[in-house]
């Protein structure tokens, strides 16, 4: 190979996702015409869905991203183009919208196509891929992180998007998407909350009494192989017998409803809860331990002020993944009338309203996606000040 | 003065410390060496009590160690192991600080204390205080791990093969290091290694250990020169023998009246610091100082010899 510096070496990413904008600028439609909520869509081109300007100027940064991505290196340069890619776009959607209905129509119905979302995803992965290469720290992170949140809740709250379907989706049930967000979240939090509050002394019981051990981890075990839909099944019953006690029925306790969803995912997350810590605690070298108790700090001082901090990293590491997994299953509690943005998802299964599918699942990916990247920093955090 | 009467563990059938009773005078340092899985380690933390004997008793100054509180005996007693079990997640200075907070001292008191270990040890309290523990050289290391355990004045200090991770250069320091502090503080120390050359440049005695049994306790010339088995003479090495005496022996041992040429060795060298200058120098004797630098003899050759042979 002669000298590396001249010689044109498009990378793999670069090159796919210039393919991707290639296929979403020619061969894909940008958004989908519905003369309402659940008929069929008409496809609608970049030229056909926006004034011939606004397409022009789409078109030539979506081409300039491209561009970008087969011929510069630099993660810094690339990651501006994607931003900007996805600055463009996504007003665009929303313009489109007002643009493709005709004047005074309530009823019809746009929502973005392959196109778009072709051209969304080539740009967050050159976004992503940038930010990876650039090794941001933890606290860089979180401010990436609150940069996307912010451009969201300025495009949902500006109206720039209250065109798009999946708004007009949200319009008509704003009261209730709050209150089953709400909900959703509360379910997710609430059980991992009670799972640590339960799984952080079990754990530290199974590490101090090795013979609880496999006992206690095989149980759990157990209780994770069982599939939700089943486990929600499993719970109505003794529940529904609970909730014949005046009391139990007094704190809401139902065969159906949120209790049930609750203490599946309360089970689900014990698991990862106790294991983390146990393999946490495990993990304290055995001469810190011991210099620790040679010093004379007594059982509760150690595992407060040592075993605990060392072992953290790895049980936040146990945090984050039931955090993303409850998440992801609070919206199968909706199948039992638990709730969540699950009611969503399933409501628009059963009248084939993708819309509204998309009302319940968008919101959900977010959450579980921001509850990733916040865990991902603190463990890095907890890390640098155990090391 | 610790007085370790009758000793035993055992683990099920096998006994992996075996009746074992020796004194240890304050202010000295005793060596515990023998081969790995000797029990020089159960031995060593049955005094503080990490391990529960099966059998026998621990006095410190006539007190028995069972009735004393385990965590207070242990704030009582320095602790250093092979890889210190430094705190990664607490700076050097928290490290330090750790047995005289458990103990309730006052801030100032600590920072003090902290202060003037670090200077102890020749480290700058102003660079050190703050850093972290992986942020240290080896030797840095060992010498937190020391400084820590002596943090709150311990009455008695219990090293567990304090210098097995470090370099020979480092570890000959090291050693010269803890001499010089032992001298100063005179504290009392019990230090476990398998290392012969380590056991005879600091132990005042010597405990031999094999296969859980205690062989031989004695200061370091009677190891050499009346072995009690087999065994201690084969781990003190034959071959070298005389000049292992030679180092443990002062010049003022084999000192000679009268008069000699050139420039004076010190009376509280060793003879073996001794009969180095004289070869070297090519010379049959060489006067003898004192402390205050006044000749009070001198020193030959066939006098370290006679000395050699009459031991
Ligand atoms: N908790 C325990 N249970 C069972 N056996 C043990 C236990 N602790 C130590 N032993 C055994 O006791 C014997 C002595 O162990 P010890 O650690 O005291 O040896 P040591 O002289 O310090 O050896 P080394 O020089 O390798 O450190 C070994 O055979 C070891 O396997
Ligand atoms: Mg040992």
């Amino acid at each position: 190979m002669a000298s590396p510096h001249w010689t044109l070496s498009p990378d793999r990413l670069g090159s796919m996702v210039a393919v991707l904008i290639g296929i979403a600028l020619y061969a894909a439609p940008f958004v989908t015409y519905r003369a309402n909520r659940i008929a069929a869509g008409a496809a609608r081109s970049i030229f056909e869905a926006l004034p011939p300007t606004t397409a022009f100027v789409l078109v030539g940064a979506a081409l300039s991203v491209a561009i970008v991505a087969i011929f510069v290196r630099r993660s810094i340069v690339r990651l501006a183009a994607a931003s900007l890619g996805l600055v463009v776009i996504a007003p665009c959607v929303g313009l489109s919208a007002g643009f493709v209905t005709p004047a005074g129509n309530t009823f019809a119905r746009v929502s973005p196509a392959l196109g778009f979302w072709l051209l969304g995803l080539a740009f967050s992965l050159l976004v992503a891929d940038a930010l990876t290469r650039l090794r941001l720290g933890p606290w860089a992170r979180l401010g990436a992180l609150s940069i996307a949140a912010a451009a969201m809740a300025l495009l949902l709250f500006s109206g720039a998007w209250d065109g798009l379907s999946i708004l007009k989706e949200y319009a008509t049930r704003a009261d209730s998407f709050w209150s089953e967000a709400r909900r959703h979240v509360l379910l997710a939090i609430g059980s991992l909350a009670a799972a640590v509050a339960v799984g952080l002394p079990l754990g530290v019981l199974c590490h101090r009494a090795p013979r609880l051990r496999a006992a206690i981890l095989q149980v759990l075990n157990v209780i994770q192989t069982i599939p939700s839909i089943a486990l929600f099944g499993i719970l109505m019953v003794p529940l529904g017998y609970l909730a014949a006690f005046p009391l139990a029925a007094a704190l809401g306790i139902h065969g159906i409803g949120a209790a049930p969803a609750f203490v599946a995912l309360f089970l689900y997350s014990l698991l990862p809860v106790v294991a983390n810590t146990v393999v946490g605690l495990d993990h304290v070298p055995a001469t810190v331990v011991d210099a620790a108790r040679g010093m004379g700090l007594s059982n509760r001082q150690r595992l407060f002020d040592v075993e605990l901090p060392l072992a953290l990293p790895v049980i936040l590491a146990g945090i984050r993944i039931v955090l993303v997994q409850n998440l992801g299953l609070a919206t199968v509690a909706a199948l039992i009338g638990g709730g969540g943005f699950g009611t969503f998802v399933f409501q628009g299964i059963g009248q084939t309203a993708i819309d509204l599918v998309l009302l319940g699942a968008i919101p959900t990916v977010a959450l579980s996606f921001a509850a990733a990247v916040i865990l991902d920093a603190a463990i890095e955090l907890s890390n640098g000040t155990s090391q | 003065m610790i007085e370790i009467e009758r000793l035993t563990k055992r683990y099920g059938d096998t006994t992996v410390v075996d009746d074992v009773s020796f004194g240890v005078e304050e202010g000295t340092i005793t060596v515990v060496v023998g081969t790995s899985g000797a029990g020089k380690s159960t031995l060593l933390r049955m005094i503080n009590r990490l391990v529960e004997p099966t059998s026998g008793r621990v006095l410190i100054d006539g007190q028995d160690t069972r009735s004393i509180p385990e965590d207070d005996l242990r704030h009582r007693i320095g602790y250093v192991i092979q890889g210190y079990g430094l705190f990664p997640h607490r700076t050097v200075a928290q490290n330090i600080a750790t047995v005289p907070r458990l103990l309730g001292w006052d801030r100032k008191r600590i920072a003090d204390r902290i202060e003037e270990l670090l200077d102890l040890y020749q480290l700058d309290p102003a660079e050190f205080a703050t850093k972290f523990p992986h942020e240290l050289s080896g030797g840095q290391q060992q010498r937190v791990g020391v400084a820590r355990a002596l943090a709150a004045r311990p009455e008695l200090l219990l090293m567990d093969e304090p210098f097995g991770a470090l370099d020979p250069v480092i570890r000959a320091k090291a050693q010269d290091d803890l001499l010089a502090i032992q001298r100063r503080l005179r504290a009392t120390i019990v230090l476990v290694t398998h290392d012969m050359e380590e056991a005879f440049h600091l132990g005042d005695r010597i405990a031999v250990m094999d296969q859980a049994r205690l062989i031989q306790y004695g200061p370091p010339a009677e190891l050499l020169t009346r072995p009690a088995e087999a065994f201690v003479e084969r781990l003190v090495g034959t071959a070298d023998r005389p000049f292992r005496l030679l180092s443990l022996a002062k010049v003022e041992d084999a000192l000679e009246p009268g008069l000699a040429e050139g420039e004076p060795v010190a009376a509280s060298g060793t003879l073996y610091e001794a009969l180095s200058r004289l070869m070297w120098c090519g010379r049959q004797d060489l006067p003898v100082a004192d402390g205050t630098g006044s000749v009070i003899g001198r020193v030959s050759i066939t006098g370290i010899l006679a000395y050699g042979r009459s031991a």
